[in-house]
């Protein structure tokens, strides 16, 4: 399906994991590079313990605030990446926080097991996955919960914005008590993807 | 048989319900619907009342409904509107005993606001309508409707206007239908609509339009009826009557089951006839509805739309028309079945993360006590609905805002006991949880309510409400005391401090156990607004033998190891695993205190 050059973006995690937060920041930034943006998100069960899936547009022109299949999917919880997988087009990007779990509670009934084979399906999915300690970024930066700005880090190796643009975002929405140590894991996620490639 | 009786058509319907089996009718009083409860009071075996309001009447004949009783609900027009909230999502749930709800319609407004046509409500809805054009069909038409509402799991709307329900003709006694009570099964995925319930049920809504549109071809109340003309009238109602009259040498389309609409028939009625014409009052319902199969048809171009007809408006209407030539016709097209959306695809094997009640909610402790007692909790909307679902199952069902009273009052006003108890929230209470107490008082209803006041509207984001007096600015307004106001309209109240275990499940066991109607207000603040830790849980692994006592609490905080369960950080030390645990293997340490 052409979609005329507009990028979509989805963010999925667990409630209380920052993912409305992460996709304020992704749209300020995209935003700030001059592009139309367009986002909706599905949050009535946030705070409940339930899923979370926020998504971002940007391009020239935007008319629809979801989009059909994400170019990047960016998970802050090792079995909603699994789960988001199936957002992802084909050759899309995810990029997942694989060493945070938030086990859901028919796992602790062990009703059922938490899956670890992100990679495998993702392969079987054709999908590009990186993998991001993004909790461990988020430590060494100053705050575990800054899990999410850690994969917009990592994340802004495939997104078309230039340094200026991401940190212009930044510092449109976070406060400023805690801007400097979002800063330090935005790079430190930054760093985990070596060489910047921009998705055509 | 008896000997024949002169009944306007709202004494019919009454009748014709009984004769049907119904034994619950209730509504509240509006020209033209008043007599038909009116009636059914001064009947056997069927208990009547009247309602606060047509919402809470609905309410109340949906809980009668589910108690295994046939129920009818009456009203005017416009009380549709008060009662849609129910009557939009029971399409949804559907029933278990029969379930009618008449709406009487006032064309010409002899004594409304307005006149409009509740025949778009059964369109809304997706639920089958009958429309009676006398007392005869209006007593018949009662035990079609019952029978195609146990039938295909669907309320039914009956619908009259002034003319069939305060019109008189004589009507022959039926046989009475025998129809033994339907026992009530706990089914929370039929009768809790939240989304992922309610997406279900609304694919088997699509499925029954289809298969209800299929019965309307074959229902023997639409009747093709022949003419000696070239001229087709589609009609229902006292419309129809008027037009029998103004074209006597007419072919009919004779409507009785009106929605949906049987297509094939109104073809057949095209190829006896050169020219057709829809007499209908108000809207062009089915006129729209013909034009939508490609087919020329003369309505509204020619009838008024407002007020009511009579013979000479039609006569003088559609004369003219007679006399033209007749309009070219292509092929009809019949409308397709509906379609439902792809069903969402899991991806296989995947943990389903389904939002639950937080730890530490005291909605958690309301349920752990309830649940001891046998009483079906006829429930609300809001975060407490969210112990639907296992391993809680704490709520048979969840309607709409406000439904859990008046559903509670019939239910226990059809079988005579207290066998079900309603929950509801402190901002849904205020919402539209008023009103059916009051109507509970008034009724003599022998029941329960537990009102789970957590100070605020927690779902939706912790917004104000009348209880909290807190604005949307955060300023603090006046607040309105659920107690006293509850005390005010005459119900005992108790509240409870809901983190007080003990003293609520004693509340509850007192209440259950009482004469007559009582309130239970359960207060405390919602734990994501105060976030304060009360102590800590230790677990003696020695005495857990892992008998899932705690675990059916559905708190996200335990988890079962191999030997014992394990307390999570996130516990916030409400102490209901504690009080449950049979075997003392859990104690709370409180804050401050030294293990």
């Amino acid at each position: 399906m052409p979609l005329n050059g507009t990028t979509t973006v989805s963010l999925v995690g667990v409630g209380g994991q920052g993912i409305l937060l992460g996709a304020a920041i992704l749209a300020e930034t995209a935003s700030f590079a001059g592009l139309q943006v367009k986002a909706s998100e599905v949050k009535g069960m946030a705070q409940r313990g339930g899923s979370v899936l926020s998504t971002v547009r940007f391009g020239a022109r935007v008319w629809s605030p979801v989009g059909p299949r994400a170019d990047v999917v960016i998970a802050t919880e090792l079995l909603e990446g699994i789960r988001g997988l199936a957002l992802l087009r084909p050759q899309g990007t995810m990029v997942c926080a694989t060493s945070t779990r938030v086990t859901p509670g028919s796992v602790l009934r062990r009703e059922e097991e938490y899956p670890d084979d992100l990679a495998g399906e993702a392969r079987r999915r054709r999908v590009r996955l990186v993998e991001v300690d993004a909790e461990g970024l988020a430590r060494a930066a100053g705050t575990s919960r800054a899990v999410n700005v850690a994969l917009l880090g990592a994340a802004s190796a495939v997104l078309p914005f230039d340094p200026h643009h991401w940190r212009a975002g930044l510092e449109a929405v976070l406060p400023d008590r805690i801007l400097e140590v979002n800063l330090r894991a935005f790079e430190l996620g930054r760093a985990v993807v070596p060489t910047r490639e921009v998705e055509s | 048989m008896e000997r024949q009786l002169f009944f306007s058509g709202n004494e019919a319907i009454a009748h014709g319900a009984v004769r049907a089996g119904a034994g619950f009718a209730c509504g509240y009083p509006g020209t033209p619907s008043s007599e038909i409860v009116e009636t059914t009071a001064r009947l056997k075996g069927i208990r009547s009342q009247w309602c606060v309001n047509e919402k809470v009447a609905l309410e109340t004949a949906v809980g009668a409904s589910l108690a295994g009783v046939r129920s009818m609900v009456t009203m005017k027009h416009v009380g549709l509107n008060v009662a849609a909230d129910p009557f939009m999502t029971l399409s949804l749930t559907g029933v278990n005993a029969g379930l009618v709800v008449v709406s009487a319609d006032d064309p010409g407004m002899h004594s409304s606001q307005n006149e409009q046509d509740n025949r778009a409500f059964a369109k809304f809805a997706k639920v089958p309508m009958l429309e009676p054009a006398d007392s005869q069909e209006a007593y018949d038409f009662m035990a079609e409707a019952f029978s195609l509402s146990e039938e295909f799991d669907t309320p039914v709307l009956l619908r009259t206007t002034t003319r069939v329900s305060h019109g008189r003709g004589q009507v022959l006694p039926r046989v009475p239908v025998d129809v033994p009570r339907r026992e009530y099964a706990r089914d929370i995925s039929k009768y809790v609509m939240v989304p992922q319930f309610a997406r279900l049920r609304n694919r088997l809504v699509l499925e029954r339009l289809e298969k209800l549109r299929r019965r309307a071809e074959q229902s023997p109340l639409n009747v093709l009826e022949a003419g000696t003309s070239d001229f087709g009238i589609i009609a229902s109602g006292v419309a129809y009557t008027y037009a029998r009259e103004a074209f006597p040498k007419a072919w009919f389309l004779k409507l009785g089951m009106s929605h949906p609409l049987p297509c094939a028939k109104v073809v057949r009625l095209y190829e006896q006839v050169s020219r057709v014409a829809v007499v209908e009052e108000l809207d062009p319902f089915f006129e729209e509805q013909v034009r939508a199969l490609g087919l020329p048809v003369v309505g509204k171009a020619a009838i008024p739309w407002d007020g009511e007809l009579d013979q000479e408006v039609v006569f003088r209407a559609l004369e003219p028309y007679l006399l033209r030539k007749p309009p070219r016709r292509r092929r009809p097209v019949l409308p397709p079945a509906p379609r439902s959306t792809d069903p969402p695809k899991p991806a296989p094997g995947l943990p389903v993360r389904p939002p639950v009640l937080c730890p530490g909610c005291s909605h958690r402790s309301v349920f752990s006590a309830l649940r001891r007692r046998r009483l079906a909790p006829m429930g609300d909307i809001g975060c407490y609905t969210l112990g639907a679902l296992p391993p809680l199952l704490a709520m048979d069902s969840c309607l709409c805002m406000g439904a859990s009273i008046g559903m509670m009052a019939g239910f226990n006003a059809a079988l005579g006991e207290k066998a079900a108890v309603g929950v509801i929230g402190d901002s849904t209470f205020f919402h539209s949880g008023v009103t059916p107490l009051i109507d509970a008082v008034y009724n003599g209803v022998e029941g329960m309510v537990v009102i789970l006041d957590n100070r605020t509207t927690a779902m939706t984001g912790h917004q104000g409400h009348p209880g909290s007096g807190l604005r949307p600015d955060r300023e603090q307004g006046p607040s309105v005391d659920i107690q006293r106001l509850c005390e005010g309209i005459g119900v005992r109240c108790v509240t409870v401090d809901a983190t007080d275990h003990a003293a609520l499940d004693a509340a509850v066991a007192e209440e259950a156990g009482a004469p007559g109607l009582g309130v239970i207000v359960a207060l405390a603040p919602c734990v994501l607004t105060s976030r304060e830790k009360a102590g800590e849980v230790v677990v003696d692994e020695d005495r857990c033998n892992l008998c899932g006592l705690c675990l059916d609490l559905g708190c996200p905080s335990i988890a079962p190891g191999d030997d014992a369960v394990s307390i999570l950080e996130t516990c916030t030390g409400c102490g209901l695993c504690v009080e449950v645990c049979r075997r003392g293997a859990l104690s709370l340490v409180e804050a401050g205190s030294c293990p």
